[in-house]
Formats: structure tokens, sequence, C-alpha cells
């Protein structure tokens, strides 16, 4: 991979245009976080994958106005939430409901993955899909930030306009909901997986 | 040579069966919390490899954009 930002931090003058390698590096970093976000959130990996190259090719337009305030990782997932909120608002309008399509689920497993594995790991996210499509849009987001460990509860309320207090109360309240309607999709209970209650 | 198996049917039948429940019988996954649950999922998933391509496709029809006006008074952060 191209030399990391932190190692040119030394260099006296900063350069007038941002080195490829640093998006490149910026992408390495992050660009796993917002597939899955957009991919959860959206629930068709297609649309996931056309949303994530657009947030990123948003970041990259946008790069000079990114302050520093927050870290990378929360300036990207509001690029992406918002985002996706004006798809979903767009396709709400034009009353278009789509599946994701079955084709498209088959390639989503990693690749190295035994055969096994690759049913498995689809069943599990299609079971988990249906789960967060039956959720609040609020409880869904929440959830898929919180799983984020990069993020605090402070950064994830910054994200969904609340206090760190809030996401904590509606925390409780979006799991409980979510093991309901993961044990509800649950087509073999003995051989699945499942979350405690 | 072709190998010849040494079992009868029905063994062999039932060797297969045995096989076929091993296969079903997968270790349960258990998750304590839904997050933790969500992070095995974002684990086990990849971004599809198109989206970098087209990205550098997209980024290369662009102007560079300048860095930050922070970054350019006291250097950058890590991404």
């Amino acid at each position: 991979m191209n030399e990391p930002v932190a190692e040119r931090e030394g260099s006296d003058e900063a350069p007038d245009d941002l080195a490829p390698s640093e998006f490149a590096d910026l992408y390495t970093a992050h660009s796993r976080a917002i597939y899955y976000l957009t991919l959860r959130f959206l629930g068709d990996p297609q649309k996931a994958e056309d949303a994530t190259h657009d947030v990123f090719l948003k970041a990259f337009r946008k790069m000079d106005q990114f302050r520093g305030e927050a870290s990378w990782r929360t300036w990207l997932y509001r690029i992406a939430i918002n985002h996706c909120r004006n798809l979903q608002q767009a396709w709400h309008s034009r009353h278009l409901f789509s599946n994701a399509d079955e084709a498209v689920w088959e390639n989503t497993p990693a690749t190295t993955d035994s055969q096994l594995r690759v049913l498995e790991t689809k069943e599990l996210g299609e079971r988990i899909q249906k789960a967060l499509d039956g959720l609040p849009e609020e409880y869904r987001l929440l959830l898929l930030l919180v799983a984020d460990e990069e993020l605090s509860y402070e950064q994830v309320g910054a994200l969904t306009g609340q206090s760190s207090d809030a996401v904590r109360g509606k925390l409780h309240r979006a799991r409980k909901a979510f093991a309901v309607l993961f044990k509800k999709s649950d087509p073999l209970p003995e051989h699945e997986a499942s979350i405690k209650t | 040579m072709k190998h010849q198996s040494k079992l009868n049917p029905e063994q062999q039948q039932s060797r297969q069966a045995g096989a076929e429940q091993q296969t079903r019988q997968q270790p349960a996954l258990e998750f304590a919390t839904a997050e933790e649950l969500l992070r095995y999922d974002a684990a086990h998933t990849p971004v599809p490899a198109g989206v970098e391509r087209r990205l550098q496709q997209s980024a290369g029809d662009l102007p560079r954009p300048k860095p930050a006006w922070w970054k350019r008074l006291w250097g950058g952060t890590q991404p």
C-alpha cells in the first residue's frame, strides 16, 4: 500500500493537491464499514455498491471541506447516511420497492470461504436483512452504527442527532426488537445462529 | 486403476447419511447482542472489487481535490 499519511506529517510544505495515495488510504480504511452500512440500510447489494461508490466520490470532491472536527469515519458515515436517506426518499416517492436479487446475494460472501461457509453466510445475511428491514429506520441505523467498534456512543449520537444517553436508552429497545425479528426469521432453530435474550 | 470401495451398498448409504447429518449439524453460532451478530456479518461481507475500479475511473476524471484548510496549516491525520 502507499505511504501512510501520518508518516508525511513532518513535511514543511503542504502539497497544493491531495496525493492520490491519501484517498486510497481513506478507501482502504473505511470502505468495508461504509459498504456494510449501505448494504444493510438499503437491503440491496447492487444499490449498496452504487451508494458506496457515490459516497467515496462525494468525499473525494469535498475533501477540502473536511474540517477535522470529526473523525474521517464519522464524516464518511454522515455522507453515507444522507445519501441512503435521499435514495430511499426518492424510491418511496416513486412507490418503488424492490427485493434484493438472489443472484447478487450469491456474490456477497468472501470468495475464500468454502462452499458450506458461503451458504451459511448467505443465509445468515438474509436473516439479518429481514430482521433489520422489520425495524424502524431509527433502530436499524442505531444498531448498525453501534456495531462499529470505532464509534463511541457520543459519535453515534452526533450522527443520529441525539445525546449519548438517548442512544443507550434506544439501543436497549432496538436490541430487543431485533432479537425478536431475528428469531422469527429462523427456519431451522437447532442449526442456525441465535442471539441470547 | 479405479479404486473399488470395500463397503457394501448399505454401509455406503449409512456412511453417506452420517456425512450429510454432520454437514447439517454445523455448530450453532451464538451471539450475545445484535451488534455482535452484525459485527460478525460485517466481517464476512467484503466490498465488491468493482467499487474500487469504478471509483478509480470516476475520480480519475476529476481534478485533484485540495487538502483541507486545517491540513494545509498543521498537516494531516491518519485517515
